[in-house]
């Protein structure tokens, strides 16, 4: 360590270097082992360890000042990079979230997996990536941020690709990863804008309270800091891409398609990463760089997050896929959070992000024990149909009596009813949002009254599909009457993890007020941004309003999925369709990015193999045509020159030759006649 | 001995003597270029070890700052009233040329292991080889430009034939195109050497030379001589140390290769055999990146500042152009050849931001990528060599089928796409980064050009993750039905034996990128600030 620290705090420091450590330890084990069922258990032991140095962790560092702790990594020109850890609360808490979830999931996986091939595959797999995932909330700098940001993608790649025979499968986890790289590239924008203007990549001497972002300015379309000062539109450029990468990790509108196709990985794995962990990074990362944003950024935030919570959840009423609905719930909870973000309700962004993670990792776990069981009953009798199809089920609630249970406190959370912890993170959201547009335009009103359209919404799908999948009758039974039905409760490694996380979903876990979101701890330890008085009717009316509607439209899902009333709304409109073809947003990607793309570098081939080598095998042609005329010059021109005379002194020479006759009269003869003509001319001249 | 001369010259001794040995004893020829190359990477770690670092030791313009130098008259001709010709033998390295010595070794092993699916005419194959082998570490090492010029064309002579001979069904079309191409860029190189040795006076003895340290001095150039920057000669109408530095950038962005001058590279990648597709990739590119380095920017740095815009442009155009191109292949083996152009061009943009991150982050590039597209030509050999096919819509399931290859490939993949922990992640982001730096700090580049650039990075997950889908998940589905699926085996201990080298040392730099940023930092430090008081 560079700098001496007290004793207490290099053991917190050893602490949490340990809990990060040791899962990339067991994925080394798992990685060289290659097969064996050894892999299940190291990886859950090391999960365990990590959670109890975690909880140590936690227990030293919550609401104490924070722990900067860095070695010197590279240097690169005059800058040094170091790499380190940083602990404050919003680290620490992650860093027991991560573990507290994982470990459950560990647990479920063993006998979740335990039929599967790649069983210590899987292990290898998970193992990485909860070291990228705990790495990502202590580091503290933004390099290594940016690092174990792309780790953490990988190994969702990894999972979601999981089993890589299947087409759906392989072409989920890469969509999942280009879409993350988009919200990289943001990312690594981002960090080059603030390298270029604050030439540091620590997290603490950028983001803390009195940091270098605190003490910018954006004035005057300037971005002033201290003596360096750049044009503000790097201000929003570092912004845009941050939000991007936010985007792209915690699958908001525009990026948000990744994640429904996600659920192609193990039902552990979406609920470990792709419901609890992994997605709350990118609210993580608002939460680490909140102090850049500007009011009309964080507005933006506001809108984009709240139109993601709707747009999801007027999707997730019409999907019929188990895991579909609770990868829209997902996207529509992170959308609540980014929103919650960008009305300035930090520790309630914060708060709603654990209590999410409880309920919906628990939900996932209780989806896979119900398609473990669909699966089984699919395998048994040698049919063939949709295991994770909510409109086959039916019924289970009396054969999974568990399971059952837990889904419906999960499923309360989500909604938020009161005496669940969803009741105490989401209001208190709801009611910041009011208050927040209170001091905004008119316009803004739109916002919170969105947001309570989704909450009703939300209502709405999570007892549609608890009334589906655990009430009226088993469907499939109604279709094959010769089924045979060997459905129950999974072992024990799923029911007790399912448990633990039930209880977590209920309030006196995180306060001991019901009903009083401020009174949450959680809540407390982060400095609310807007402390408005109690006295505010917001308080009363919104939950009440909200938990009675909420009530009547879930009476009136059970009116329509369990005592089989008509559905008021026709199913064969467009707006149903708009709903079941997800706003119709994959389709519309196609055809315009990732078509032109290939057009273009379709194009970009052929204008290599025809413009650029076209031209070089003109200039070929040319210069073959250029040799080929110098070769006829040589061969015409200066050789024909040189034939011709060889040719004249051959013609000058046959004709001398002829007078070469050999004959003596003919001598004599030209002898005489020169002679005879020379005296004529003679006498002539 | 001088360790560097003895690194260059030990494949001439290796190659002599695969020369005089007959050929029954043919089987042993490789083991003899196995040999040569393990004592070169010795050597090199040796050199790689010793090598000091500090501001005394930085190098670049300062002659007396070189290490493991060796400098001895060769060519000495009294000229009469001229002078002398003066010729040395002058090799000496500083940071910029270190890490590059070490990762060519480290290649040319790999390059070797692959040379064992070599059938025919060995004899020639390994000689040809073995100069190939010291004409690049000459090429690294020579500090006399006539020198490197010598050591810079013996490299075309055995590459025409590798190629010519050894390589696939339209062998004769790519070498050719090779040949001339990279000739066309060296006829021009021997002129400006030419005009640069009538220029520039050594100190010392009065002597015209070709002494490449003393060509980045100003006050060695005779006043009134063409290449002087205080003569401001025109050549052409255009200023005559511009044409210089054009017709040098030329010769060596045809070797990185820079679009457009860049489709000599698919061709004679797609038909060279695997171990000189390695040596091209994987060293002969970085010789391009080096010589803009050394000689371009060395020599020419007013130049260069002046038309960094351009360099910049180059680069990025390389990078997205190269990104695009590589995503429309069907042949494995062009799609790589195209990465390459595309990882190439973040060499040429870090290098044209004149920043410390810039030409830290381009230099290493130029290792990683030595390492990496090593490791993904070797990928691509061993199917071929199993099937002779390389389309990727010929496979599929090649993960079922050969696990231990495809853990390979993904993690050649994923390394290449930038993936943090290795060592094209640590290279990419600092090359953007000083790219984007150098508006702030000496504003030669604009910031779109990184966030160009950085699109680069979106495009090469696109390709790599494309390719990884078609040709190995899925259910396994060949061209050549069962007899393919017999020949398809999984690697052996020799091609992981290979693999493994370039895997662990892509990853080591990634995790300890000090490895190679120690050593060059203040080579680069320097050379930065060399060329900023020629900003203006």
């Amino acid at each position: 360590m560079a700098q001496t620290l007290p004793y207490q705090q290099l053991t917190t420091c050893y602490y949490a270097l340990t809990a990060v450590v040791l899962p990339v330890l067991a994925f080394a084990v798992n990685f060289f082992l290659k097969k064996g069922k050894a892999a299940g258990w190291i990886s859950t032991i090391a999960i365990g360890a990590t959670t109890v140095f975690a909880a140590i962790v936690f227990k030293q560092q919550w609401n104490a000042p924070l722990i900067h702790a860095t070695i010197p990594w590279f240097t690169i020109g005059g800058t040094a990079v170091n790499a380190g850890i940083l602990l404050n609360n919003l680290s620490v808490l992650l860093l027991l979230l991560v573990n507290v979830i994982a470990l459950p999931v560990h647990i479920y996986s063993m006998a979740y997996m335990s039929h599967d091939e790649g069983f210590s595959r899987y292990f290898t797999y998970l193992s990485f990536f909860c070291f990228s995932m705990l790495a990502l909330v202590v580091v503290d700098n933004l390099v290594l941020f940016y690092a174990f940001w792309e780790l953490v993608g990988f190994s969702s790649y990894l999972l979601i690709g999981f089993w890589f025979t299947r087409d759906k499968a392989v072409q989920a986890n890469k969509k999942a990863f280009i879409m993350n790289r988009i919200g990289d590239v943001g990312l690594l924008i981002a960090i080059m804008v603030l390298f270029s203007q604050y030439h540091t990549f620590d997290l603490n001497a950028l983001f803390s309270a009195d940091g270098l972002v605190a003490n910018s300015t954006l004035t005057n379309g300037l971005w002033i800091n201290g003596t360096s000062t750049i044009p503000a539109v790097w201000q929003y450029l570092a912004c845009a891409g941050l939000f991007l990468a936010v985007a792209a990790k915690s699958a908001q509108f525009p990026l948000h398609t990744w994640l429904p196709d996600a659920m192609e990985g193990p039902t552990s794995v979406s609920a470990l990463i792709h419901a609890a962990t992994m997605v709350a990074a990118g609210i993580f990362l608002l939460g680490r760089v909140y102090p850049l944003f500007s009011v009309h950024e964080l507005d933006a935030l506001a809108i984009i997050g709240c139109f993601t919570a709707f747009m999801a959840a007027s999707i997730a009423i019409t999907q019929n896929d188990l895991k579909r609905i609770l990868a829209f719930s997902t996207i529509s909870q992170l959308g609540f959070m980014v929103m919650a973000m960008g009305i300035g309700a930090y520790a309630s962004s914060l708060f709603h992000l654990v209590t999410h993670a409880f309920f919906k990792c628990l939900l996932f776990l209780v989806a896979g024990a119900v398609i473990h069981e669909m699966q089984h009953i699919r395998d048994e009798n040698k049919l063939d149909f949709d295991p994770q199809n909510i409109l086959y089920m039916g019924g289970l609630r009396r054969k999974m009596p568990i399971t059952f249970i837990t889904a419906v406190i999960a499923g309360l959370a989500l909604v938020g009813l009161p005496f669940t912890s969803g009741y105490l993170s989401k209001d208190g959201i709801l009611i910041q949002a009011f208050e927040w547009s209170d001091t905004k335009a008119g316009v803004f009103k739109i916002i919170p009254i969105l947001t309570l359209i989704t909450s009703w919404l939300t209502a709405f799908y999570v007892a549609r599909l608890v009334f589906k999948v655990f009430f009226g009758k088993f469907r499939l039974s109604e279709v094959n009457p010769g089924l045979k039905l060997h459905v129950h409760d999974g072992p024990w490694k799923f029911n007790v993890p399912m448990i633990f996380l039930a209880i977590c979903c209920l309030f006196p876990v995180f306060s001991l007020n019901p009903f009083l979101y401020e009174h949450a701890w959680i809540y407390k330890s982060f400095l609310p941004s807007n402390f408005l008085e109690r006295m505010n009717p917001y308080h009363t009316i919104i939950p009440i309003a909200l938990n009675i509607l909420s009530l009547l439209v879930i009476y009136w899902a059970y009116a329509v999925y369990v005592l089989d009333k008509k559905l008021p709304l026709k199913q064969n409109n467009w707006l149903f369709a708009f709903s079941y073809y997800q706003w119709y947003f994959n389709e519309a990607y196609q055809k315009v990015f990732v078509q032109p793309v290939l057009a273009i570098s379709t194009g970009l081939f052929a204008f290599d193999r025809k413009g650029i080598d076209g031209l070089i095998h003109f200039f070929n042609r040319i210069i073959l045509w250029v040799a080929k005329l110098s070769a006829a010059i040589d061969r015409y021109v200066v050789d024909g020159f040189l034939h011709f005379v060889v040719a004249l002194v051959r013609q000058i020479g046959n004709f001398a030759r002829s007078f070469q006759t050999g004959r003596v009269q003919y001598y004599l003869l030209t002898t005489v006649v020169a002679i005879v003509a020379w005296v004529i001319l003679k006498i002539l001249i | 001995m001088n360790l560097l001369t003895l690194l260059i010259f030990i494949p001439l001794l290796a190659g002599l003597v695969i020369a005089v040995m007959p050929s029954s004893l043919r089987g042993s020829f490789k083991y003899i270029t196995l040999l040569t190359a393990v004592i070169q990477l010795v050597l090199s770690v040796l050199i790689y070890l010793n090598f000091k670092t500090g501001a005394t030791h930085a190098g670049v313009v300062h002659e007396d700052q070189f290490q493991f130098v060796q400098k001895l008259p060769w060519i000495r001709l009294n000229l009469g009233g001229v002078g002398d010709l003066q010729i040395d033998y002058f090799v000496g390295i500083d940071g910029v040329s270190v890490t590059l010595l070490v990762m060519s070794a480290l290649v040319m092993i790999v390059a070797v292991i692959a040379s064992w699916e070599i059938k025919t005419n060995l004899k020639g194959y390994f000689i040809l080889f073995l100069i190939l082998d010291m004409a690049v570490f000459g090429v690294f090492s020579a500090l006399d430009f006539f020198l490197f010029y010598l050591f810079y064309e013996l490299m075309l002579l055995p590459l025409y034939f590798l190629i010519g001979m050894w390589g696939g069904p339209r062998r004769e079309y790519a070498s050719i195109k090779f040949f001339l191409y990279t000739l066309f860029g060296s006829v021009f190189m021997l002129l400006v050497m030419v005009g640069l040795y009538l220029s520039v006076k050594d100190p010392v003895t009065g002597n015209h030379t070709f002494n490449i340290i003393q060509m980045m001095n100003p006050a060695n150039y005779d006043a009134g001589s063409v290449f002087s920057a205080l003569s401001h000669q025109t050549i052409l109408g255009m200023p005559a140390r511009m044409v210089g530095f054009v017709v040098l950038f030329i010769a060596f962005a045809i070797k990185v290769p820079v679009v457009p001058l860049h489709t000599w590279l698919p061709d004679a990648h797609v038909e060279a055999p695997t171990p000189v597709s390695i040596l091209l990739a994987g060293v002969l590119l970085k010789i391009g990146g080096y010589g803009i380095i050394r000689i371009c920017a060395g020599i020419f740095p007013d130049a260069a500042v002046q038309s960094s815009y351009w360099l910049g442009l180059l680069g990025v155009i390389s990078i997205l152009y190269g990104a695009l191109n590589a995503l429309a292949q069907r042949d494995l083996k062009r799609l790589i050849a195209y990465s390459s152009v595309s990882h190439m061009g973040f060499v040429l943009l870090g290098i044209a931001s004149f920043t410390a991150e810039g030409i830290s982050g381009a230099i290493m590039q130029m290792v990683s990528h030595g390492f990496l597209s090593s490791m993904l030509f070797f990928l691509v050999g061993v199917v071929y060599t199993r099937v002779h096919d390389r389309d990727i819509y010929n496979f599929r399931g090649l993960a079922t089928l050969m696990p231990s290859y495809t853990l390979f490939v993904v993690i050649a993949f994923f390394a290449s796409l930038g993936l943090p922990g290795f060592s094209a992640f640590v290279a990419e982001a600092f090359s953007l980064a000083g790219a984007f730096k150098s508006a702030n700090t000496n504003g030669l580049l604009p910031q779109w050009m990184a966030a160009c650039g950085a699109l680069g990075i979106l495009l090469g997950a696109g390709y790599f993750l494309w390719t990884l889908q078609r040709m190995f998940f899925g259910t396994p589905l060949l061209k050549g039905g069962e007899s393919w699926k017999l020949s398809l085996t999984d690697i052996n201990w020799r091609e992981r034996s290979a693999l493994i080298p370039l895997a662990f040392m892509a990853l080591l730099l990634g995790v300890m990128p000090s490895l190679v940023f120690n050593k060059i930092n203040d080579s680069v430090l320097l050379l930065v600030d060399f060329t900023r008081q020629f900003i203006k």
